[in-house]
C-alpha cells in the first residue's frame, strides 16, 4: 500500500543552518509520535510535511505525488496540521472557530451544509468543548484553546492530521483524554486517520503505535516504543536524563533519571 | 449575504445574535434619522420647522432634491466606504488600530491633487494648453483618484506583493513619508496650490451632488460584491499565516486581492470627499465592541457604522456653526480623537 | 545775491540731513516700541503688502531682502528671498545686517531675531484703515512722515475714480466674492469686502459672519447674489456645484474672473489697494454694458 506521506532525503535550510538533514520516512496509518530534544528539528519537520515549508533538498510525497506540485487547495483535503504556538486573535466565538475548519472542505465559496455543522458538532464533543460554542476564544485559558484549535483541525475531516504539541497545556485527566482520542482516531474501522503528534510529554509518547526519535535534524530511531532499540535511541538523545523500564502489564513506563546525590 | 458567511448556519448562540439585531436596528435607525437631520440642516442649521416650510416653499426641488439630498447621502456612501476599507484594513493586518490609509493611499491622493493644483496654477507655460486641457477634464476628483491607487501600488512593488504585512506596513510608511515630502516642496514651489491642498487634507462633503453619487454607489456595491466571496478569508487569518495556509488559502494572492478592494474604496472616498479622519478607523472599531462576529457580519456592520458616522459628522459640520461650515475632517477628527482618549482611559483604569 | 541763495541752500541741506539723521521712534501694532538712531538703510521685508508699502513710499532701494512671496514691484526679484511667514531664514537674514525687519503681526517664529537684536516691526493688514496705518507708521519710520499720507491719498483717489466707473445700473447689486475653493467668502468686514463697499456695491455675505467665513454652499444658493466673482480659474467649475446653476450670477452670466495676477492683487492689502479696485470697476463696467434687462 502506498504511504499516505513520506519524506525522501528530506533538507531543510533554515536562516543559514542546516534544520533537517536528509530524512527518510513513511506515514502509513496508527499514531505516530515524534519526539526529540529541544531544537531537534520537529517543528520544522512537521511544517515541510505539511507543506508549509518549502524543503531545500530532497522531496515530501503526498500519496506518491510531489507535495510541492499539489495545489494548497488540495493539500487541505488531504492534510490538516495544528500550530504549535498559537497564533490566534482570539474574536470569534468558539464555534466560528471550529467552523473555520470546514475551509478545508468547502473552500470560501462554499455554502455549509448539514454534513458541516455535523462535522463541527462532533469535533468539539470529542475534543470535549461543547458547551462553549458561544465563547470567545480570547476568554478562554491557554488549555481551552489548545483544545479548541485541535477542534478546528478535526472538523477538516482530513485523513492525515499533523499535531505539533496538542497536549502541553493541558492537565493530566485531558492529557490521557487526548491519548485515548488519538488512539481512537488513528484505529477508527469507518475512518481511520494517520495522526502524526510532536510531543514533549514521554509518558504519553510510549502510548503511540510508532515513535520518531529524531535528534539534530536526523532521524535516530523509528519504530514501536516496545522496541529495545527505540528505547535505547530515546535515553541516548535525551542526554540520559531519562530511564525507561516495563510496567506490570508489560509497556513501556518512563521516568526522569534524577541521581540521589 | 450573511447567512452563507455565517459558517455554522443556525447555530448561533442566543446572545450573540441578540447583540448583532441589536446593532443592526440601531444603525438602521440612525441612518434614517441622520437622513432626515441631513435634509432638514439647511444654511440656518437643524430645523424640522424649517423643513416643513421648505418643502412647502418654490425651493424644494432646489434646496432639497439638489443640494441636501445628494449630499447627505453622498456623505453616508462616503462613510460606507471608509467604513468597510477600515474593517479590511484591520482584518488584514490583524490590529484593530489599522486604517485604510495606511498603505499609502491617503499620500498618493494628496500628491495627485497638489500636482494638479500646481500645474494649473503655473499655467500654461509649464504644462502646454493641451496638457491643461487634459488636466481640467480629469479634474481634482480623477487626480485623487489616480493619485491613491498609485500610492497603493507604489507600496505593494516596495513591499514586493501582499505577502507579508509587516513589509505592507514599512512600505506604506515609507511612501507615505516620500509623498509628502513632495506634496511639501510642490507647495513652496507654487504656494497658490496651498489652500487647495489644506481644503483636501481637511475633507469636505459640501459640494457632493448626484453624478458622484452615482459613482460612489456603483463602487461600493461593486466591492460589497467582491468582499463577500472573501469575508472568510479574513476569518481564516486570525488563526495566524501558516494556520490559514494549511487551510488551502493562497495567502498571497488572497492578501493582494483584499488590498486591491481596500485601495479601491478609499481612492473611491478620498477622490470625492478628500481625507476624512478617523472614519475608517473607528467604525470597525465601534462595532467590535458593539456586537463582535466573523468578517461576514463585521464588514457590512462597519459599512453600514462608516455611513452612519460621516453622515452624522456632516449634519454636524453644517449645523453647529451656520451658516457657516466647519470642514467634515475636522468634525470626524475632533470625535475619533475623543473616542480614542476614552478608549485609552478605559484601558488604563482596568 | 548768490551768497544768500548759497547759505539758504546750505541751511535747507542742513535741516534736511538733520531731519533725515533725526533717531525715530514708532510703536508697532502689537504695541511693542521701537527706537532706531536714525531711520533704517537696509530693511528687510517678510510680508508683500509691507514690501508693496515701502517701495510705494520711496524707499525700495533700501530694501535688501523680502519674503518668498513679494513680487511687486518688479526690482525686488533681484533681492535674497528669505522664506515666509513661519519659515523665515534667520541665518540668511542676519547676514544682511538689517536695520529692521518688518513682518505680519501673524509671525510666530521671530523671537529668534528678537533674542540676536534684530529690530522687528510687527503691522497687521487685514483691513483698509490697516493699510493707512501701515503706511503711516511707515513713512515716520523712513524719516519721511508727509508720503504717507500722500501715498494714502493718492489711494483714495484712486478708489473713488473707480466708484465712479461702476454703472448705475449695478449699483448697489449684491456681490458674492470667492477666495479659493471650500468654498471661503469675502465679507463685508474684509478689506475685499470694504473695497466692495467703497464702491458702491452690497455684499451676499453679511459681517457678523466674518472676514472670511467658511460657508454651507446652499447659504450662497439662497443669498442669491447677482454677481459672482473670484479666480478666473476656479469659475468654470461654479455652475457643476449642485443646486449653483439656480444663482443668478451663474444664469444671467454676470461673473467677474480675475487672472492670477489680477486675484493676487486683489487678496493683497497693500498700498496697490486703488488698483484692484480699478480692476473690479473694470470687470463691472463690462458687465454693465448688457446689464441694462
Amino acid at each position: 500500500m502506498r504511504p499516505a506521506l513520506a519524506a525522501e532525503a528530506l533538507r531543510v535550510r533554515l536562516g543559514g543552518h542546516e534544520v533537517l538533514r536528509g530524512i527518510t520516512l513513511a506515514l502509513g496509518g496508527g499514531w505516530t509520535a515524534l519526539v526529540g530534544p529541544n531544537g531537534a528539528g520537529k517543528s520544522t519537520l512537521l511544517r515541510a510535511l505539511a507543506g508549509l515549508q518549502t524543503p531545500s533538498g530532497g522531496t515530501v510525497r503526498l500519496q506518491g505525488r510531489d507535495l510541492a506540485g499539489v495545489s494548497a487547495a488540495e493539500r487541505a483535503h488531504h492534510i490538516a496540521w495544528l500550530a504549535q504556538l498559537g497564533d490566534v486573535t482570539g474574536e470569534l466565538s468558539v464555534r466560528e472557530t471550529v467552523a473555520l475548519g470546514r475551509i478545508a472542505r468547502l473552500g470560501l465559496l462554499g455554502t455549509p451544509g448539514p454534513a458541516d455543522g455535523a462535522a463541527v458538532a462532533q469535533a468539539m464533543a470529542l475534543t470535549e468543548c461543547r458547551d462553549w460554542g458561544a465563547r470567545r476564544l480570547h476568554e478562554l485559558s491557554g488549555g481551552e484553546r489548545q483544545r479548541v484549535l485541535l477542534a478546528r483541525v478535526l472538523a477538516t475531516e482530513a485523513p492525515l492530521l499533523l499535531l505539533d504539541e496538542p497536549t502541553t497545556h493541558l492537565d493530566a485527566p485531558h492529557q490521557r483524554a487526548l491519548a485515548r482520542l488519538f488512539r481512537r482516531l488513528a484505529h477508527d474501522t469507518a475512518a481511520p486517520r494517520s495522526v502524526l503528534t510532536v510531543l514533549h510529554d514521554l509518558p504519553i509518547a510510549l502510548r503511540a503505535d510508532r515513535l520518531l526519535v529524531l535528534d539534530a535534524g536526523t532521524l535516530q530511531a523509528d519504530g514501536p516504543p516496545s522496541d529495545p532499540g527505540v528505547q535505547a535511541a530515546l535515553a541516548r538523545v535525551f542526554g540520559h536524563a531519562i530511564h525507561i523500564d516495563t510496567d506490570a502489564a508489560g509497556r513501556p513506563r518512563v521516568a526522569l533519571a534524577l541521581d540521589d546525590d | 449575504m450573511n447567512r452563507s458567511l455565517a459558517l455554522g448556519g443556525g447555530a448561533l448562540d442566543g446572545a450573540d445574535t441578540r447583540r448583532r439585531r441589536r446593532l443592526a436596528v440601531g444603525l438602521v435607525l440612525v441612518l434614517l434619522l441622520g437622513g432626515l437631520a441631513g435634509l432638514a440642516t439647511g444654511s440656518d442649521g437643524l430645523s424640522l420647522r424649517a423643513l416643513w416650510a421648505d418643502l412647502q416653499g418654490p425651493d424644494t426641488l432646489l434646496l432639497i432634491g439638489h443640494i441636501r439630498a445628494p449630499r447627505t447621502l453622498g456623505a453616508a456612501l462616503v462613510g460606507a466606504l471608509l467604513g468597510l476599507a477600515g474593517a479590511l484594513a484591520q482584518g488584514l493586518f490583524r490590529n484593530p488600530l489599522a486604517d485604510p490609509y495606511l498603505l499609502g493611499s491617503a499620500a498618493g491622493a494628496g500628491l495627485g491633487v497638489v500636482l494638479v493644483l500646481a500645474a494649473a496654477s503655473a499655467g500654461g507655460a509649464a504644462v502646454g494648453l493641451a496638457g491643461l486641457a487634459w488636466l481640467e477634464r480629469l479634474g481634482l476628483v480623477g487626480a485623487a483618484f489616480v493619485g491613491a491607487l498609485g500610492g497603493v501600488a507604489l507600496t505593494l512593488s516596495l513591499a514586493r506583493g501582499a505577502a507579508h504585512t509587516l513589509r505592507l506596513l514599512l512600505a506604506g510608511v515609507v511612501v507615505g513619508v516620500m509623498a509628502g515630502a513632495v506634496s511639501d516642496l510642490l507647495t513652496v514651489a507654487a504656494p497658490e496650490a496651498l489652500r487647495g491642498k489644506q481644503a483636501f487634507l481637511l475633507g469636505s462633503t459640501s459640494f457632493l451632488g448626484w453624478p458622484a453619487l452615482a459613482l460612489l454607489a456603483v463602487g461600493l456595491l461593486l466591492l460589497l460584491t467582491v468582499v463577500g466571496r472573501f469575508a472568510r478569508a479574513l476569518d481564516a487569518l486570525t488563526l495566524g499565516d501558516d494556520s490559514a495556509a494549511s487551510l488551502g488559502l493562497d495567502l498571497p494572492r488572497l492578501r493582494l486581492v483584499l488590498v486591491l478592494v481596500l485601495s479601491a474604496a478609499t481612492a473611491l472616498a478620498v477622490s470625492q470627499a478628500g481625507l476624512v479622519a478617523f472614519v475608517g478607523l473607528v467604525a470597525p472599531h465601534l462595532v467590535r465592541r458593539a456586537a463582535p462576529g466573523p468578517h461576514g457580519w463585521l464588514v457590512l456592520a462597519s459599512t453600514a457604522m462608516g455611513a452612519a458616522l460621516l453622515m452624522l459628522a456632516d449634519v454636524l459640520s453644517r449645523a453647529l456653526v451656520a451658516p457657516q461650515e466647519l470642514p467634515v475632517g475636522v468634525v470626524t477628527g475632533v470625535l475619533g480623537g475623543a473616542y480614542l482618549v476614552w478608549l485609552l482611559k478605559q484601558r488604563g483604569a482596568r | 545775491m548768490r551768497r544768500w541763495f548759497c547759505t539758504w541752500l546750505g541751511g535747507l541741506l542742513l535741516a534736511s540731513g538733520a531731519a533725515l539723521a533725526q533717531p525715530v521712534e514708532v510703536h508697532d501694532d502689537l504695541g511693542q516700541a521701537l527706537r532706531l538712531e536714525r531711520p533704517p538703510q537696509r530693511i528687510v521685508s517678510l510680508l508683500p503688502s509691507l514690501t508693496e508699502s515701502v517701495a510705494a513710499l520711496g524707499a525700495g532701494a533700501r530694501l535688501v531682502g523680502v519674503d518668498r512671496y513679494s513680487n511687486w514691484p518688479p526690482e525686488v526679484a533681484a533681492l535674497p528671498r528669505l522664506g515666509g511667514i513661519d519659515d523665515a531664514q534667520i541665518e540668511a537674514l542676519v547676514r544682511l545686517k538689517p536695520d529692521v525687519v518688518l513682518a505680519s503681526s501673524a509671525a510666530r517664529s521671530l523671537e529668534r531675531l528678537e533674542a540676536l537684536g534684530v529690530p522687528v516691526l510687527r503691522l497687521k493688514s487685514d483691513s483698509h484703515a490697516d493699510v493707512r496705518r501701515s503706511l503711516a507708521l511707515l513713512a515716520q519710520l523712513l524719516g519721511t512722515p508727509v508720503e504717507g499720507e500722500r501715498v494714502w491719498a493718492r489711494i483714495e483717489a484712486q478708489l473713488a475714480a473707480a466708484q465712479v466707473r461702476v454703472p448705475a445700473a449695478l449699483r448697489g447689486r449684491s456681490v458674492y466674492f470667492e477666495i479659493g475653493g471650500g468654498p471661503y467668502a469675502a465679507g463685508t468686514g474684509s478689506f475685499i469686502g470694504q473695497t466692495l463697499a467703497r464702491l458702491g456695491m452690497a455684499n451676499a455675505v453679511p459681517a457678523e459672519l466674518g472676514p472670511f467665513p467658511k460657508l454651507n454652499p446652499e447659504y450662497v444658493v439662497r443669498a442669491r447674489p447677482e454677481i459672482v466673482m473670484g479666480a478666473l480659474r476656479e469659475q468654470p467649475a461654479l455652475r457643476a456645484r449642485p443646486g449653483w446653476q439656480a444663482v443668478p450670477a451663474l444664469r444671467e452670466g454676470r461673473l467677474c474672473g480675475f487672472d492670477d495676477a489680477g486675484y493676487e492683487l486683489l487678496i493683497r492689502p497693500g498700498p496697490r489697494l486703488g488698483e484692484g479696485a480699478a480692476l473690479i470697476a473694470d470687470c463691472l463696467q463690462r458687465l454693465g454694458t448688457g446689464a441694462a434687462r
